[in-house]
């Protein structure tokens, strides 16, 4: 099963917050390629992809290297690292790509009202309550 | 990032240090709490302390810090935590009339630094802080219900050593080197004064008499600036032992 099918599915803008749409809207054609992969990697916790919850905050690509900027709703993540490991990892096998840095911000806080309703239903779903 | 005073870098070491070893002692008394949910709580602060030790890791490596130095390359006496947590041998209550007051003194330091670049992370933090302290607090006062004598001399230690992290009191407005620096928005005696007005409120109307508490500590010609504290001492090896993660060195992911 690939990480796109355990997450139900590429998000579509109905599955974006305004807030991740914000961040994606200057994006490149290679940087909207790199988003779209970035929205296979499951959040391990959570039936919904680290874009759908909103912890990709921008993804910049320069001449084969891609620097990501990313954030987590919890800050003793215990998936910390393996999560930042599943995003190098993703993004390294792309064409194009050389190599991969991931930085952990935290401007802007996440919140959960970056989660789009069609991500609240799915959790819901899953028995986890916002 | 610009570099911070080197005064700064001491100050945020000692909240992270702090943090460091307040996080493995929640994580040894988790299952010790009179109650599973004195676990769960114990067992979630724990996690969220060593998330914070994380972040402020690499703020203080972006200073110069060196990394296998913060993460336990180093003796006992180099930390910067607060002295009472050093060790605890006593009960769930001696337990938490320790953890309680550390965790909100590192938290108020915390929240005088006035940093953009620092802001949203301190800002999560807080998130996690706010239900640490909201829970001490309800602890402490249920405490004081059941056994008043042994918080009382037990917050007779550990106040004034909370006290000694914040810093003296001669570290006001005027004197203060970090809020000379623009570093933090609030003083020592500041910091020390929301501390002490939070402790006086919380057992104003309990059998807890905060009498013998030393509200003056620490000296300031005999604290330790860098490691904010009054005399020697430091964790004990067995606690090095499990800082270093040494018996399962060979599990880390790399």
């Amino acid at each position: 099963m690939s990480a796109k099918q355990r997450t139900g599915g590429a998000s579509g803008p109905s599955h974006e917050s305004e807030f991740v749409q914000r961040r994606r809207a200057g994006a490149s054609t290679f940087e909207e390629q790199l988003w779209t992969e970035l929205d296979g990697i499951p959040d391990p916790h959570i039936p919904v992809s680290l874009v759908e919850m909103a912890m990709v905050y921008d993804v910049t690509a320069d001449d084969g290297h891609v620097d990501v900027e990313m954030s987590f709703p919890c800050m003793g993540c215990p998936a910390y690292d393996m999560i930042k490991n599943d995003v190098r990892s993703c993004l390294r096998v792309v064409d194009g790509v050389d190599s991969v840095d991931v930085d952990v911000v935290w401007d802007p806080v996440w919140s959960k009202d970056m989660l789009t309703e069609p991500v609240r239903e799915k959790m819901r779903n899953s028995g986890i309550s916002l | 990032m610009s570099e911070w005073p080197a005064a700064a870098v001491d100050y945020v070491q000692a909240i992270t240090d702090t943090k460091l070893v307040l996080g493995h002692r929640y994580a040894q008394w988790s299952l010790a709490g009179p109650s599973l949910e004195d676990d769960i709580g114990g067992s979630s602060a724990a996690q969220e302390e060593v998330g914070h030790v994380r972040q402020l890791f690499r703020k203080l490596e972006s200073q110069g810090r060196d990394g296998d130095w913060l993460r336990g390359d180093r003796d006992p006496e180099e930390f910067a935590n607060a002295s009472c947590l050093d060790a605890i041998d006593g009960d769930w209550t001696e337990y938490m009339a320790t953890i309680a007051p550390v965790d909100r003194a590192a938290w108020y330091m915390l929240d005088a630094v006035d940093r953009d670049d620092m802001d949203g992370m301190i800002t999560k933090m807080g998130e996690d802080e706010y239900f640490h302290l909201e829970y001490h607090d309800a602890r402490l006062e249920t405490l004081a219900d059941e056994s008043p004598e042994k918080l009382r001399s037990t917050l007779a230690e550990t106040l004034p050593s909370a006290l000694a992290l914040i810093g003296p009191e001669n570290l006001d407005d005027d004197a203060d080197p970090l809020v000379d620096a623009g570093f933090t928005s609030q003083s020592v005696e500041g910091i020390r004064e929301r501390f002490v007005d939070h402790y006086r409120d919380l057992f104003a109307d309990t059998d807890v008499s905060l009498e013998d508490v030393d509200w003056d500590a620490p000296d300031a010609d005999a604290w330790d600036e860098t490691r904010r504290r009054v005399g020697g001492g430091g964790i004990r090896k067995e606690d090095l032992v499990q800082i270093r993660g040494e018996r399962n060195a060979e599990f880390a992911i790399e």
